[in-house]
């Protein structure tokens, strides 16, 4: 028998899982997600979720894309092969800048779409949720909380209880 | 709602305070007349241009809020309607500089004057083909029926956008808001020519040799970022004040606030342009005018604004927290505020010459005289918001605006949901 991955419950209304959510934030855990098949204003908090990560990899690239074009200009113009142009000087932050500023963003976008796929390490095509009982509603009229066995406050008999508790129906272990 | 509105510090006696304050701000400039009355005049061109721009600012972003249809906005528009009745009174205000082109012509736009030499003996202004080539538009009587033109037509305009949705409140009637939308389309046309030519008349044409396609795009620049800066301190008094508890939250505010930042980035990308276009091509009509402003103390008032008005607000609003918190935005508005101010200066300024043609400091007795007039000026405008805010005809929102719910309800999708007016945010 594979590793188990973690328990799994379904909730019938955005209430429901609402409030369990709190109570699954409130009982300690940190493995562990929501899946729902919109997005629910509020339920951020009702999981205790912090703020992304995803704008630190954005600020990362962002400065990086500034200085590639600045100091890619300052190497052409001014080191590689220095050459006057329209009576100018060989470097300047001033024609310098509309390149680095492209860069800039450039840089920023693709440092924010593949830091946003490295933390939500995508592309990911199997996921063990898959394999819960009618997990196809997730995407219709069901809601679903996933514990993780790798949560550190993890065990199966009180987290199934704690499931229970919070109103939570069709609870099942799932393998890895 | 946490707290009923209550009135710590009622509207109508602090109207008077500002009022008090404007008078003794515009007697004070008065007195700068005597002492030094070129100083003095232009000081008091940065003034009234200070309090004017705020002023359309507000009234742009009333009309985008109504052509777009926005939502979010409807909790502040209320306010920048209040400040919409500054119009009037800054028309008021400006009569002195239209009479005194008259009465005085050169004595603060030089080529009203056209016997007036150039400097170096090079003729009069009327021989000057720059000032010849530009005369069908540089002239006494277009500067007045321009600016006349302008004045009327904001208070037009604030008048509509103000009786719209202050019977709103009464009768809930939803076609005010279609009505202020068609308001809001020919609105924002006229005002961006407006604007645009009011910034050449009052300001760019105190050096009317110079060249720039940017002015009007620049002055733009700064009535928006002047008018945000402004509503998040409305924000902050309102919610200090108690009325905007539980009214008022993180998601509006980061809004507000993230509009703002978009702002420093525009205004950073048009002032970037002029000074580019101008140093690449190189060209002695345009390179005189950032020439003058390398000379003396203008050249660290350049790198100010450099700094000042984009690297500072630009790196600091890059954090959610300080966009989302109203301590951090209200002092970095705060800040923003001051600076338009010194934009200003250095726009307007340099057009004060010694005798060697050389533009007078920045550090001086003019800078009393600025402070004079933004005082004066501005403590008849914070009077006037105050009165209308004070007055009763409006509601604090605009309670029956068909977005009203969608305004109060709105959820920004980057921020976690904040429990309604939570200490931490304050």
């Amino acid at each position: 028998m594979s590793k188990n991955y973690g328990i799994i419950a379904a909730f019938d209304t955005v209430p429901e899982v609402f409030h369990a959510c709190e109570q699954v934030r409130d009982a300690g855990y940190s493995r562990w997600d929501t899946i729902t098949s919109f997005p629910i204003h509020g339920l951020d908090a009702a999981m205790g979720m912090r703020r992304s990560k995803v704008p630190h990899f954005s600020l990362v690239g962002g400065i990086t894309g500034f200085c590639t074009g600045m100091s890619f200009i300052w190497w052409a113009g001014a080191y590689e092969y220095p050459l006057i142009v329209g009576g100018k000087p060989y470097f300047s932050p001033m024609f310098a800048f509309p390149v680095s500023y492209e860069l800039t963003i450039l840089f920023t976008a693709f440092a924010t779409i593949f830091g946003m796929f490295f933390l939500n390490k995508l592309p990911m095509h199997y996921h063990p949720v898959l394999k819960a009982p009618q997990f196809v509603r997730a995407s219709d009229d069901r809601f679903y909380i996933v514990i993780e066995s790798a949560d550190p406050k993890f065990n199966a008999a009180e987290t199934r209880a704690l499931l229970q508790r919070a109103g939570g129906k069709d609870i099942v272990e799932i393998e890895e | 709602m946490s707290a009923a509105p209550s009135t710590p510090a009622s509207p109508a006696a602090l109207a008077k305070k500002f009022l008090f304050a404007g008078f003794a701000g515009l007697g004070l400039t008065v007195i700068g007349l005597f002492v030094d009355a070129h100083g003095a005049a232009l000081s008091y061109v940065v003034g009234i241009s200070y309090w004017t721009a705020i002023a359309i600012g507000m009234l742009m972003l009333v009309m985008i809020h109504h052509i777009f249809d926005a939502g979010w906005s409807t909790v502040i528009r209320r306010q920048f309607e209040h400040g919409l009745s500054a119009f009037k009174w800054l028309f008021i205000l400006f009569i002195p500089l239209v009479v005194s082109a008259w009465v005085k012509p050169g004595f603060i736009w030089h080529w009203m004057d056209t016997a007036q030499g150039l400097h170096g003996g090079h003729g009069t202004i009327g021989d000057d083909p720059l000032y010849l080539k530009k005369a069908g538009f540089l002239n006494v009587q277009m500067f007045t029926g321009m600016t006349v033109t302008f004045f009327l037509g904001w208070m037009g305009l604030s008048a509509l956008l103000r009786r719209n949705s202050f019977t709103q409140d009464k009768d809930g009637d939803v076609n005010w808001t279609y009505k202020n939308r068609q308001t809001a389309a020919w609105g924002i046309p006229f005002t961006a020519l407006a604007l645009t030519f009011a910034a050449i008349y009052w300001m760019k044409s105190l050096e009317y040799h110079w060249f720039s396609t940017m002015y009007g795009v620049w002055f733009f620049a700064n009535c928006m970022r002047a008018a945000m800066a402004m509503g998040v301190v409305i924000t902050w008094w309102l919610y200090h004040r108690g009325d905007y508890k539980g009214i008022f939250n993180t998601n509006q505010l980061h809004c507000l606030v993230a509009l703002a930042f978009a702002f420093v980035v525009f205004w950073a990308y048009v002032t970037f342009s002029q000074y580019f276009l101008i140093w690449n091509a190189n060209v002695p009509e345009e390179t005189f005018w950032y020439n003058i402003r390398e000379h003396g103390d203008w050249l660290w008032v350049g790198m100010f604004l450099l700094f000042g008005h984009f690297f500072v607000p630009f790196l600091l609003w890059l954090s959610y927290r300080r966009k989302s918190t109203l301590g951090p935005a209200l002092k970095i508005s705060l800040w923003i505020a001051v600076v338009i101010l010194v934009d200003l200066c250095y726009n307007v300024m340099p057009a004060l010459r010694d005798s060697h043609e050389q533009p007078l400091p920045f550090l001086s007795l003019n800078l009393l005289w600025v402070l004079s007039s933004v005082v004066g000026v501005g403590g008849i405008c914070v009077w006037s918001y105050l009165r209308s805010f004070g007055s009763g005809q409006a509601k604090l929102i605009p309670i029956r605006d068909p977005r009203i719910v969608e305004s109060l309800t709105h959820h920004d999708a980057t921020a976690p949901e904040p429990a309604p007016a939570r200490p931490h945010w304050i």
